[in-house]
C-alpha cells in the first residue's frame, strides 16, 4: 500500500502528468462544456445572424421556458408546437414586410423554439409530408399541415420497422431488437430536448477520445520511464523488487485513469447542472432520435455514457500499461497506445462492417452514443445489442492486458 | 556469513566478460580493482543477482542467491555505476521511495532517511529536487539509498566517482566502520581509496581474478620492481618511450621518474617502496 501511495505520488509529481490533466480539463470542461453552453451552441444568434452572443445561460432558460407548456409528446402537443412555430414564422414575415426588419423579441422566441429535434422527428415519422419543391426549406415544420400530424406512436413503430428492413435486420435479430423496444414507455415526456441532445450526442460521448490521448501520454512512461531514469538496478536489488512495484504501478495506472475521468466528469456534470439544471432528465432518449430502441431516459442514458467512458478509460489504461511494460522506449509505447485508438477510428468507415464493429470493442474506440443505434453482435447463436458489449469488452480487454504487462515487465527487467 | 563465488562466468556473445571467477568473501572490506572492461561491473551485477551468469553460481552461507530471492535482496545494498534517480523527487522523497521498495516500514524509514541524510551531509538540502543536485551530491544520495536497509552485503560500484576529496574521506570513514561485521565490496579507479580502507584487494584482468590479498601482500609482488631515477628534462621523454613510467615530478633542474621495471633500469636508479598504484600499473602495463 505504501509503495502504491508513493508510486501514485511519483506519477502526479511529474510535470507531464500535471500539464496533461490541466489540458484535458481545459479542453473538455472549459472549451467542450463551458464555452459550448455559454456561447458556441446555446448563445443566442447575433442580430445579423453572424455568430452567437455570450448569453447561453439566459438563452437556455428561455428555451426551457418555451417548452414548459407541452409536458407530453402526443399528436395534440406536436400539432400545437407546429402551429405555434408557423405563427412565429408568419409573424416574423409580417414584421419584416411592415417594419422592414423582424421584431427582436419575436426573432428570439422563434430561435428558442428548438426546431432541430422536431424537424428530425417530422422527417422520420412523416416522410410523405416532406414536399419535394420545398426541400430547400430545411425546416419542414414551416410548411407541414399540423392537422396531418396524427398517429405519432404508431408511426414511430412503423418507422422503426422500415429502418430495420432497410438495414437488413430481419428474423431473430429484428425480434430481439423489437423486444428491447417494447420496454420503451409511451407517451413520452416532452420538454426542451436540444440541451440533452448536445450532452448525450456530442459532449459526453466525445470525452473518451480526449481522455485516451492524455492517458496515453501520461501512462506510456509508467513502466518504460524506469528505463529512461535508469533505475532498474535499484528496483531489482530491492526487497520488494519488480513484482510488488509492478502491482503498485498497475494500481497507480488504474487509479490515474479513474482520477482523470473524475476530473473531467465532475467538471462536465457541474456545468451541466449549472446551465441545464435537471429539467428533462425523465424524457426518453426517443425524443432525441425517434427510432432509438433504448428503454432509457436522459439521466439513464447519461449514466450509461459516463460509465462507458469510465470503463473504456480503465480498459485503455490497461492496454497502455501493457505497451509501457513491454517496450523499453517510452515514445514507442506512446505511439503504440495512440495507434490502438486513433488508427481504428481513422479507418472505421473504410473497412467492412463486421471489422468496424469488432474495432468498436477496443477501449475508447466505440461510442457511448450507440444507445441511439440498433447495432447488434451475433455471438454463439445469440444476438447482443451493441451497447451491452461496448461497455464491458473494453474494460475486460484492459484487465486481460495486466498479467502480460507484469510478465513483460519481468522479462524486460531480467538481463 | 560467507559469500561464495563458484566458477562464475558471463559471456556476451563471443566476448567473455567474466571468466570462471571463484573466491570466498567473509565479512570485511574488499576493493575490486581492474582496468576498464576488466569485468568488475559485470561481476558485481551477478553478485547482486540482477544479471544471470552464463555459468557458475553464487552462494550465501550455502544457499544459492538467485533462489533466495527477496531474502537475499533484503540483505543487499547496491550502488550501481550509473545511478538512476527520479529528477522531480527531493533527496528525502527519493530515499523514502527506495525505503518502501526495500520494504522498510514508513515510521522506521523516516528515521533512517533523516539519519542517512545527515551522514552523507545532505540534511540541509533534503527538500531540494534531485535534478538540481551536482554529480557528487547525487552520488551521496546513491550511497545513502544503498545503506537504507542496513545491508549485510554492500556492493558499491565506483562510489567515490564525482566526490570531492573531503567527501571521499568522509565516505571512506563511513564505510570502514560499516564493514566490521558485513561484506562490503567496492570497485573504484581511485587506488588510494582502496589502499586506505580495503582489508583485501581483488585484482581483475580480462574477466579473470588475477590476484587477491591485503594491500601489503599485493605490494610485495611489486617489491624490487619500482625505481626512482633523476634525469634531465631532455632525457625524461626518451625514458618514457623506453620504460613504464608510473610518475614524473620536477625537482629543481631535474626530473624524477618513477619507473616500473623487473630489472634496475640504470646504474643511478634507486629501488623504492612499492605502492598499490605501482602494482596496478605494473599489472595493466600493456
Amino acid at each position: 500500500m505504501e509503495l502504491f501511495r508513493l508510486e501514485h505520488k511519483k506519477l502526479w509529481r511529474k510535470n507531464t502528468t500535471r500539464i496533461c490533466v490541466l489540458l484535458c480539463f481545459v479542453y473538455c470542461v472549459v472549451f467542450g462544456s463551458f464555452l459550448m453552453y455559454q456561447w458556441g451552441t446555446f448563445g443566442s444568434r447575433k442580430d445579423n445572424m453572424d455568430g452567437r452572443n455570450f448569453d447561453g445561460y439566459e438563452n437556455i432558460r428561455k428555451c426551457q421556458a418555451y417548452f414548459s407548456k407541452y409536458g407530453e409528446l402526443t399528436d395534440e402537443t406536436l400539432q400545437e408546437w407546429v402551429r405555434d412555430y408557423q405563427c412565429l414564422t408568419a409573424a416574423l414575415k409580417k414584421e419584416k414586410e411592415t417594419q422592414g426588419s423582424e421584431n427582436r423579441e419575436t426573432l428570439q422566441t422563434y430561435q428558442n423554439a428548438g426546431w432541430e429535434t422536431v424537424n428530425s422527428m417530422l422527417r422520420t415519422l412523416y416522410p410523405e409530408l416532406e414536399q419535394e419543391e420545398m426541400r430547400y426549406v430545411m425546416i419542414m415544420s414551416c410548411y407541414v399541415d399540423p392537422d396531418k400530424l396524427t398517429g405519432l406512436y404508431e408511426r414511430r413503430e412503423k418507422a422503426l420497422h422500415t429502418f430495420l428492413d432497410v438495414s437488413g435486420q430481419t428474423g431473430g435479430e429484428r425480434e430481439y431488437l423489437l423486444q428491447i423496444n417494447e420496454k420503451v414507455q409511451e407517451p413520452f415526456s416532452w420538454k426542451w430536448v436540444e440541451g440533452w441532445s448536445n450532452v448525450l450526442g456530442n459532449l459526453v460521448s466525445g470525452l473518451g477520445i480526449v481522455i485516451a490521448l492524455f492517458l496515453a501520454i501520461v501512462l506510456s512512461g509508467l513502466f518504460a520511464g524506469e528505463w529512461h531514469d535508469n533505475t532498474s538496478p535499484l528496483i531489482l536489488t530491492a526487497k520488494n523488487g519488480w513484482r510488488k512495484l509492478a502491482v503498485a504501478k498497475i494500481l497507480t495506472g488504474l487509479s490515474f485513469a479513474l482520477e482523470l475521468f473524475a476530473v473531467v466528469a465532475v467538471g462536465t456534470v457541474v456545468l451541466q447542472l449549472v446551465y441545464l439544471g435537471t429539467e428533462g432528465w425523465d424524457m426518453p432518449v426517443q425524443t432525441i432520435k425517434m427510432i432509438a430502441i433504448a428503454p432509457m431516459n436522459m439521466l439513464q442514458a447519461e449514466i450509461y455514457e459516463f460509465a462507458f467512458t469510465m470503463l473504456g478509460a480503465v480498459g485503455f489504461a490497461g492496454v497502455v500499461m501493457l505497451f509501457s511494460a513491454c517496450c523499453k522506449n517510452h515514445v514507442l509505447a506512446l505511439l503504440l497506445s495512440l495507434a490502438v485508438v486513433f488508427v481504428p477510428t481513422a479507418i472505421h468507415n473504410n473497412v467492412p462492417v463486421r471489422l468496424a464493429k469488432a474495432l468498436d470493442l477496443l477501449p475508447l474506440v466505440g461510442s457511448g452514443a450507440d444507445i441511439f443505434r440498433t447495432n447488434t453482435f451475433h455471438l454463439f447463436g445469440h444476438y447482443i445489442w451493441s451497447p451491452y458489449l461496448l461497455i464491458w469488452v473494453p474494460v475486460l480487454l484492459g484487465i486481460l492486458s495486466l498479467p502480460p504487462a507484469v510478465r513483460g515487465w519481468a522479462r524486460r527487467m531480467r538481463v | 556469513m560467507e559469500l561464495s563465488i563458484d566458477r562464475l562466468t558471463k559471456h556476451y556473445g563471443r566476448k567473455i566478460a567474466v571468466d570462471c571467477v571463484s573466491t570466498i568473501l567473509k565479512p570485511g572490506m574488499y576493493g575490486l580493482l581492474g582496468e576498464n572492461g576488466a569485468g568488475k561491473t559485470t561481476l558485481m551485477r551477478m553478485l547482486c543477482a540482477i544479471l544471470e551468469p552464463t555459468s557458475g553460481e553464487v552462494f550465501l552461507d550455502g544457499r544459492e542467491v538467485s533462489a533466495m530471492g527477496a531474502d537475499y535482496r533484503d540483505l543487499l545494498g547496491y550502488l550501481p555505476q550509473d545511478f538512476g534517480y527520479y529528477p522531480n523527487y527531493s533527496a528525502r522523497e527519493f530515499l523514502l521511495y527506495m525505503a518502501a521498495l526495500k520494504g522498510i516500514p514508513r515510521d522506521q524509514a523516516k528515521k533512517r532517511v533523516k539519519e542517512l541524510l545527515e551522514v552523507v551531509d545532505l540534511g540541509s538540502v533534503e527538500t531540494k529536487k534531485l535534478r538540481t543536485f551536482s554529480g557528487g551530491m547525487k552520488q551521496r544520495v546513491g550511497i545513502a539509498q544503498a545503506l537504507l536497509n542496513h545491508p549485510q552485503i554492500l556492493i558499491l560500484d565506483e562510489p567515490t566517482a564525482g566526490l570531492d576529496p573531503k567527501e571521499r574521506v568522509r565516505f571512506r570513514n563511513l564505510i570502514s566502520d560499516y564493514a566490521n561485521d558485513r561484506i562490503v565490496i567496492l570497485s573504484t579507479h581511485i587506488v588510494s581509496d582502496i589502499e586506505a580502507i580495503a582489508d583485501e584487494v581483488l585484482l581483475m584482468r580480462k574477466g579473470k581474478l588475477v590476484s587477491r590479498g591485503t594491500v601489503s601482500e599485493l605490494t610485495k609482488q611489486a617489491a624490487g620492481k619500482v625505481w626512482e631515477l633523476a634525469v634531465s628534462p631532455a632525457e625524461a621523454a626518451r625514458w618514457q618511450e623506453k620504460v613504464a613510467v608510473a610518475n614524473l615530478r620536477h625537482e629543481g633542474e631535474q626530473v624524477i621518474l618513477r619507473i616500473l621495471s623487473d630489472n634496475r633500469p640504470a646504474e643511478a636508479a634507486v629501488c623504492c617502496e612499492a605502492t598499490l598504484e605501482d602494482l596496478y600499473l605494473q599489472s595493466f602495463r600493456e
